[in-house]
Formats: C-alpha cells, sequence, structure tokens
C-alpha cells in the first residue's frame, strides 16, 4: 500500500516537472523562420566617402553620421587564430582578413554595388582596358613614419607579386596568354599598370595590398623560404610597419588577436577628425561553434553569425535583448549535385564511368528528370530551417551578374517521369526504372561525411530519386577520398558540392567551366588528355569564359554570362539546390552598421563607433 | 653508483622502443586517408603549379619510407620541423605547454593533497557512514564522462554569468598589475581545474583506500596491533609504508599525463593548451606536429616510468634488493 502511494506521488511529482519544461508562447520555428525571411532585407548605405585635400594630404572622407571615440569590439574566429600577418603569405581566410586590417588595399568594393572605390590609392583611369593608371594619395604615410609612394607599389608587385614570392594566387590570376602584366613608376604617385589586352577582373586583381619597400625589400633578396617566415604570428607588435586602420597590439596563441586603433591614418569623418572610431579590435580565438554561442551569450564577444537552428531561438529573444539581428540576404555559397559526364578511360583503359551509367549520364532528359524530382523546398525547411533559398542558377544568389531571367521551377515528378519515358526509360513492377537495354537504373551518390548538412541533403536527394524509379547507393565518404575522387580518379557517379565563388567576378570559376579548369569536375581532363571531345554546350562554355573577360563594358560581360548560367541551367551538368541565408547579430551599441549583401558587417570598420546603449 | 647504472640502462633500452613508436605512428598518419593538401585542391583559384609547389615543400612527392628517413634525420638533430602553414613546429609547442603544464600541475597537486588523506581516512574508517558517503560520491565522480561534466560546467558558467566562457586570460590581460593578473588566471582556470580534480580524485581516493585496506587486513598488521602498538603507529608507520608502492607507479603515470591528460577538458573549455592543437594537427595531417606530440607523450611516458621505478627502488627494500 505504502509503496503505491510512492509510486503515485513520484508520477504526480515527475508530471509537474515536464509540465513546467513545455513552453506554449514559442511559435514553431519553421513558420518563425519564414516571418524571418520575409522581413524585407533592405540595405541603405550612406554616401560613397570622398577624397578631400587639407593641408597638402589626401584624405579620404567617411560620409557616414559622426559618432564618438574611444572604445572596443569584441568579435570572434572559429578555429586555430592566424597563422601569418604577413598579407602576402597568407593562404587562409582567418590570416587574410586579419593581414587586410593591418594593410590597406589600393581599391575597395562599394558595399552597395560591387564597384571598385578608391582606399589606398586615391583614384584610378583607364581609355583601353590595357593601360591602368593609378594616383596615389599624397602624406600619407606608413605607421613607422615614412611615405607611402610609388616605389612601393612598384617593388611590391615586381618583387613580390611577379616574382612569385608567397601565395601566387594573384599571380596566376593576372597572368594574359602568358604573359605578366608591366608595372612602371611615372612620378612619385603615379603607377602605371600595362597589360597586353583588355582584361576586365584586372582592375579587381591590382586591388591588392601594398608592402613598405623600405622593409620588406631586404627580406626578397634573401628568397622563399625567408619570406614566408617574416611577418609571422612570432613576430613582435612592435615591429609591423603597416597602413591600416588598425595595427597589431597582441597576439597570443590559441586565445586572441588584439589591435589597437592607428592614430594617424588617412580616414576622415565629416568633421575632419581622423578615424577609426574604435580604440581597439580583439579577436577572440575560439575553437568551434559551440563555443562561439556560448561566448555572445556570456557577453564575451559583440557580433556572432547566426546558422540554421540558431536562428529561431535568437529571434524570440531579440525584442527584449541588447542584440539586433541583420538579415544579410542569400550566402556566395552554392550547394549542388554535379553529375560525372566523363566518357574517356584511365591509364589502364578502363572507363571512369561505366559505360552502362554514361549512357544514362550524358543523356540530358535523364539529367532534366533528376532536377525537376529534386524537391528543394523541402530541403529549405528541413535542412536549412527554412533560412535558405532554392538555387537554379551557377551563379550565387547575391551575385552581380546573376541571370534572373532563369526562373527554375517547383517539384515536378509526373514531368520527370514523362521525360524519362520521352528518353526510352521504362518502368517495371514495382515501379522499379530500366533504360532501354533492361539494365536497372542504379548509381552511387557521394559527399563528404561529417558534413552535416550535405548528409542530409544526400537523404533527400535519395529519397526523392527513388520516387523515381532509381535506385541511390548513398555513401558519405572521408573528405579527403572525395577529393582523391573528384580530382584525381575519377570514379564517382554523382556527388552532392558546394563551391565558394565570388559576387563580383564570375571569371574566378573559369577553373570550374572551362573544359581545361583543374575543378571542370563533371568532365575532368587529365593534362595527357589531348584530343577534343568537348560536348558541344562545353565549347559554347569556353567560348564565353575566354571572351567575357575581354570585355571591357558590364552590359557586354552580363549578355555572356547571362548565356553561360542558362547553358548551365539548360544542360544541368550541375544541379543547383539552395543557397543559405546569412544572418549576423550584432549589439546596439555598434552604430554605422551597414549590412551588406557583398562584404558583410564590418566592412566598414572605421566608420562603426560605441555609443552607451 | 648502482642507481646510476640501472638509469642508463633503462635509458638505452627506451631508445628501440622511442624508434618503433615513431615508425608506427608515422606510417599510421601517413597511411590514413587525410591529405594536407585537399582543401586546396578544391579550391577554384588555386593553380596546378602552386599545388604542385605546395606538395615539394612538404615533401609529400617522396616516397614515404624516404619521407620517414627525412624526419627521423632532423628529430635526432633536434629539429622538429615546420607545420603545413610553414610555422616553426617547437615555437607552436613551446607557446602551448607552458599553458598545459599549469593547469595540470594544479590538478595533480591538488588531487594529490587531497585524494590521498581521502583514502587514508576512508580506509580507516571502513564501512561507518563517513566512508560510505565518500563511495557514492567518488563512484559519481567517477561515472560522469570528463566531457560531459565540463560542458555542464560550461552552461552553469553561461548561465550563472559568474565564470569566463573558456579560455585563460581576459582580452584586457595585459593592462592589468600582478594582483589582477593572478586573479585573472584564478578564475579562468577555476572550472577546468574543478572537472579535472572531481574527476581523477574519484580514481585516486579509490585506489589508496583499497590499497591501504588490502595490507590492514594482512597478518603482520594483527600482529602489530597484538602487540600493542598504537593505532596510529600501526597504520602509519606499518601499513601505509607497504600500501604507497602502487601510488608511486600511479604518480609515475600521472608524469605522463601532464602533457596530454587534460586534452577533452582544454578542447572542451577552449583552453589554450596542447589538446587543440594536437587535435587540429591531426584532423588537417600536419606530420611534422603530430609526430612532435607523440614523441613528446612517448618520452614523457618513459621518464615518468623510470622516476616511479627509481621512487619504488628508494621506498622499498625489497625492489632495491632485486634491481
Amino acid at each position: 500500500m505504502k509503496r503505491i502511494l510512492y509510486i503515485i506521488l513520484s508520477i504526480i511529482f515527475l508530471t509537474i516537472c515536464l509540465k513546467a519544461c513545455i513552453k506554449r508562447d514559442i511559435p514553431p520555428k519553421e513558420r518563425l523562420n519564414n516571418r524571418i525571411l520575409k522581413t524585407d532585407v533592405t540595405f541603405k548605405f550612406p554616401q560613397e566617402s570622398r577624397n578631400v585635400v587639407l593641408g597638402g594630404v589626401d584624405y579620404l572622407q567617411s560620409q557616414a553620421p559622426v559618432g564618438k571615440f574611444g572604445g572596443e569590439m569584441v568579435v570572434s574566429t572559429i578555429g586555430e587564430g592566424p597563422k601569418t600577418f604577413n598579407p602576402f603569405t597568407s593562404k587562409d581566410a582567418v590570416s587574410s582578413s586579419m593581414s587586410g586590417l593591418m594593410f590597406d588595399s589600393l581599391f575597395t568594393i562599394s558595399p552597395n554595388d560591387g564597384k571598385v572605390i578608391p582606399k589606398l590609392a586615391k583614384s584610378y583611369e583607364t581609355k583601353d582596358g590595357k593601360k591602368y593608371i593609378v594616383h596615389l594619395r599624397q602624406g600619407i604615410k606608413w605607421s613607422d613614419g615614412k611615405p607611402i609612394t610609388a616605389d612601393d607599389v612598384v617593388f611590391t608587385w615586381n618583387k613580390i607579386i611577379l616574382a612569385g614570392l608567397g601565395n601566387t594566387s594573384t599571380r596566376d590570376a593576372v597572368v594574359i596568354d602568358g604573359k605578366l602584366p608591366k608595372v612602371t613608376k611615372i612620378d612619385n604617385y603615379t603607377v602605371k599598370f600595362e597589360i597586353l589586352k583588355p582584361f576586365s577582373p584586372f582592375i579587381r586583381l591590382i586591388s591588392v595590398q601594398i608592402a613598405p619597400k623600405h622593409i620588406f625589400e631586404p627580406v626578397t633578396k634573401q628568397g622563399a623560404r625567408a619570406f614566408d617566415m617574416f611577418y609571422s604570428t612570432n613576430t613582435k607588435p612592435d615591429n609591423f610597419v603597416t597602413s591600416g586602420a588598425f595595427r597589431l597590439k597582441e597576439y597570443k596563441a590559441a586565445q586572441r588577436v588584439v589591435f589597437e586603433r592607428n592614430s594617424d591614418y588617412y580616414m576622415l569623418n565629416k568633421k575632419n577628425q581622423k578615424l577609426p572610431y574604435l580604440d581597439k579590435i580583439i579577436y577572440l580565438i575560439v575553437g568551434d561553434l559551440n563555443n562561439e554561442i556560448l561566448k555572445f551569450e556570456g557577453h564575451e564577444i559583440d557580433v556572432i553569425s547566426l546558422r540554421g537552428s540558431n536562428v529561431a531561438p535568437y529571434k524570440i529573444k531579440e525584442a527584449d535583448s541588447d542584440y539586433k539581428i541583420y538579415n544579410l540576404g542569400a550566402d556566395t555559397g552554392t550547394m549542388f549535385v554535379a553529375i560525372n559526364l566523363n566518357p574517356r578511360r584511365n591509364s589502364e583503359n578502363k572507363f571512369y564511368v561505366d559505360p552502362k551509367k554514361q549512357y544514362w549520364f550524358s543523356d540530358k532528359d535523364f539529367r532534366t528528370a533528376i532536377d525537376y524530382a529534386l524537391d528543394r523546398k523541402n530541403m529549405v525547411q528541413n535542412i536549412a530551417n527554412g533560412l535558405a533559398k532554392p538555387l537554379f542558377t551557377a551563379e550565387s544568389l547575391n551575385s552581380i551578374f546573376l541571370n534572373t531571367k532563369i526562373k527554375g521551377h517547383e517539384r515536378n515528378l509526373k514531368k520527370a517521369k514523362e521525360v524519362l519515358i520521352n528518353a526510352g526509360f521504362k518502368y517495371g513492377n514495382n515501379k522499379k526504372l530500366y533504360d532501354k537495354f533492361g539494365n536497372r537504373v542504379e548509381f552511387d551518390l557521394y559527399t563528404n561525411a561529417g558534413n552535416t548538412e550535405r548528409e542530409a541533403i544526400g537523404v533527400m536527394v535519395k529519397q526523392d530519386l527513388e520516387d523515381l524509379g532509381m535506385r541511390v547507393n548513398f555513401k558519405p565518404v572521408e573528405f579527403n577520398t572525395l577529393v582523391n575522387k573528384m580530382t584525381t580518379t575519377f570514379d564517382w557517379d554523382m556527388i552532392i558540392m558546394g563551391l565558394t565563388g565570388s559576387p563580383l567576378e564570375p571569371h574566378d570559376g573559369l577553373n570550374v567551366w572551362h573544359s581545361k579548369g583543374s575543378l571542370h569536375l563533371f568532365n575532368q581532363r587529365t593534362e595527357d588528355d589531348k584530343k577534343d571531345d568537348r560536348f558541344t554546350f562545353e565549347k559554347r562554355l569556353d567560348e564565353i569564359f575566354e571572351s567575357a573577360a575581354l570585355q571591357t563594358t558590364f552590359a557586354s560581360r552580363k549578355k555572356l554570362y547571362d548565356e553561360y548560367q542558362q547553358i548551365v541551367y539548360d544542360e544541368k551538368p550541375f544541379i543547383y539546390l539552395y543557397s543559405p541565408v546569412r544572418m549576423v547579430a550584432v549589439r546596439k551599441k555598434f552604430r554605422n552598421i551597414y549590412p551588406s549583401q557583398l562584404l558583410g558587417i564590418t566592412y566598414n570598420i572605421e566608420e562603426i563607433y560605441k555609443d552607451k546603449y | 653508483m648502482q642507481i646510476l647504472f640501472y638509469i642508463l640502462k633503462r635509458i638505452l633500452q627506451t631508445i628501440p622502443l622511442l624508434i618503433l613508436v615513431s615508425i608506427i605512428s608515422f606510417f599510421i598518419i601517413r597511411l590514413s586517408p587525410v591529405d594536407p593538401l585537399a582543401e586546396l585542391k578544391l579550391n577554384p583559384s588555386i593553380s596546378k603549379e602552386t599545388l604542385k609547389a605546395e606538395q615539394q615543400r612538404l615533401g609529400l612527392d617522396k616516397p614515404l619510407p624516404i619521407q620517414y628517413l627525412l624526419w627521423a634525420k632532423s628529430f635526432v638533430k633536434g629539429d622538429l620541423g615546420v607545420t603545413t602553414t610553414g610555422e616553426k613546429v617547437s615555437v607552436k609547442l613551446a607557446e602551448r605547454i607552458p599553458n598545459t603544464l599549469l593547469l595540470t600541475i594544479i590538478v595533480i597537486f591538488l588531487t594529490w593533497s587531497v585524494g590521498v588523506p581521502l583514502g587514508i581516512l576512508a580506509a580507516i574508517k571502513w564501512k561507518t557512514p563517513f566512508d560510505r558517503i565518500l563511495t557514492v560520491l567518488t563512484s559519481i565522480g567517477m561515472a560522469i564522462p570528463s566531457f560531459f561534466f565540463a560542458i555542464l560546467m560550461l552552461i552553469f558558467a553561461v548561465k550563472s554569468g559568474w565564470f569566463p566562457v573558456g579560455g585563460l586570460t581576459s582580452y584586457n590581460y595585459d593592462d592589468m598589475n600582478f594582483i589582477q593578473k593572478f586573479f585573472d588566471i584564478a578564475h579562468h582556470l577555476f572550472l577546468p581545474v574543478t572537472v579535472l580534480f572531481t574527476l581523477s580524485l574519484a580514481g585516486l581516493q579509490r585506489q589508496m583506500r583499497a590499497n591501504l585496506l588490502d595490507v590492514l587486513d594482512s597478518d603482520y598488521v594483527k600482529f602489530a596491533r597484538a602487540k600493542g602498538l598504537s593505532e596510529n603507529k600501526v597504520i602509519f608507520k606499518h601499513a601505509l609504508r607497504n600500501a604507497v608502492n602502487p601510488m608511486i607507479t600511479l604518480l609515475g603515470f600521472e608524469f605522463s599525463s601532464l602533457l596530454s591528460g587534460a586534452a577533452l577538458t582544454e578542447f572542451v573549455f577552449q583552453y589554450p593548451g596542447l589538446g587543440r592543437l594536437i587535435l587540429e594537427a591531426v584532423l588537417k595531417s600536419d606530420i611534422n606536429l603530430v609526430m612532435a606530440s607523440l614523441m613528446i607523450g612517448a618520452v614523457m611516458l618513459v621518464v615518468g616510468n623510470l622516476i616511479a621505478d627509481i621512487l619504488l627502488i628508494l621506498t622499498d627494500p625489497r625492489i632495491r634488493a632485486k634491481a
């Protein structure tokens, strides 16, 4: 009797506890996320900064509202922190962004429309797209007091970038028909860049950072190894001679990087006071996403990028919190299913792709049917928590070259089946799909294990395609194994992949779309493949990419890049799925925050100031 | 003299051991399908020439045995090589080792100075309520996985706001005076030390208790008691000296875990120690860094055992006679 009483009592206790855990006032996540997405994304920017001359010095005057000086901003970086502070040797995003804070580039990008606008340089002019005259600011200085002149620019280009020291990606990009550009000094504040034929990405490429000649010259003479070690993370902060708005104050491995204000910077506010406003920027080095979230909740950091399922709880709390969430619109990341169209044999004379499968994959109708069978809406809702947009184009949704005429389509299983039947495929018993030779349609779908987002997409793609009667063996494999399959052995059928592109420069995708590119995944050739066996649409893509870079007007380039997106959409070697939407939470005490779809939140760090809140 | 000879013999014995450890770990890392250049290969803006240059720089274009010999040659010379990003391995390790030592030494000091007395006390008060309560508490301590406990502690820090969320120092550490610095570090260390302390305390206390109980049950203790010796003398003079041998062996292992023992907790608390560095190195197949840390681990283990053996010789005449 007593025992029964105990049991009843404990059950009552438990129910009361459980009841307390149920929160009724929180709306379902999906509905909330849909509401977040619908809140219109409007981007407003102050007028562009202007060049002004004061006492013989060419300043850059910010047109943003005048703020208060002082205070600090604490941000975070995920991973192990910077590997170097040398902008010319950095190979990872963290090192590049930190050295970018210390060394200014000649030009930067307008947060509004992606136009090239002046930064360290005052202006540029070009008449024929072959000769670029860059005018530098007079009277601005390195942090050790030496003036920044044309000698520094010419030295940086001829002795570092074009000499192949450090990270060679800029050099690789400016090689045109095997020729390097010529960089010469005209006078102390004027530099001439010359190329053989017009190359429209060129002005963005020459926007790179500039090194102080008097510091870097001795190092460049010691060779590549010494250069790679120069300005490493072990260099004393006082030894850096920089040009940026902030200079290094402290680097503590795996803990933080502290930058302090450069008090003699060339940017002014409207009252002609020297920017930046903030005294310090502190990057906390956090190991993973979860820790970053905890640190934001613990008020240790001021800015955080929110992903998928994290957004809803933050949005609920936003109203009575000290942060504001900004919707930056679709990301540059694109997620796609790649189909292996490779018809060639390997060195052992075996086909990379089973000929039976080749027959399906090379059939445009087969690829179209797959495209129509995929349920992008479902993926957006269930994988990205509604915080993404369906994607149908090869350019990302925030690209200034996006082909807006490609509208995409809903999932249409009926149409997909019709297309397959018209192409000669047959349905047997149990709705299984067979090709016209009677082979069961069955193939492998790979992605990299450990990436939960791609794994979830894989499961959905598998289900969607099995609705078509195909049999899909979904195999998440180790990232390196996957890369090896894509770049060396080519023995795969379909892969779920993501590549990041530039929203400003489709030419960056050359390696993917040109038939000789090193990431031409869907029909990868080795260096020994000399025979011209390009598909018709590959030939046209090659032509487009070769000629679009030579066009000098935006309109003529846009026309060509629109065509390339249409071809990719029609031919479907890659079937695009969705683009995630970026959300960033920033503490309200920071002002002059003008979120940009192209550049993010803290691109105008000189103008951001801290107000009392 | 005899002891010196013994130490020398032991050191010579470790050389083949270290070679074997290095060969096994080198080949296991290299044969795993982890490619330090995988991410570069998938970057559309990286040219083939750059990839080839990177392969040469990292020595990936040579056959495996040659790679091993090159590594071994520079290791013997005392050069630990560079990481895949071109930083010196020795510098990277030197940045982290003091932080890890700070954490582990505090923990070991605390656990031993609390755990051993508690173990003795529990053995003496065997089967009393005190012993039973201690048993329950230590069982809880042993049962909670360290990473889980660490996460609970982190959530506690966030919700209460009493403790910083991980790390070792505040960002304005450099502007503090000495006393503020001391308290800043203590503030940051409190939670990780609590986690590690609770977990290792349990094991140590149980071990000490079991050893002493074992000895207390033996004939010579009964004899000493029968002889009319005071209980204190029985326990501290006769029983404890015999019960302490396994603890010394344990101390040797503690020494080896000085650098590696806290890795999991370090990771959860974002502590700037070796744990995070090595985890990332393994994931990126940063061979020089991984090899250096594995070799340090092996050396620490050997040295720890050596120290324990020497201590045993000093404390136990029976072993001295054998050696």
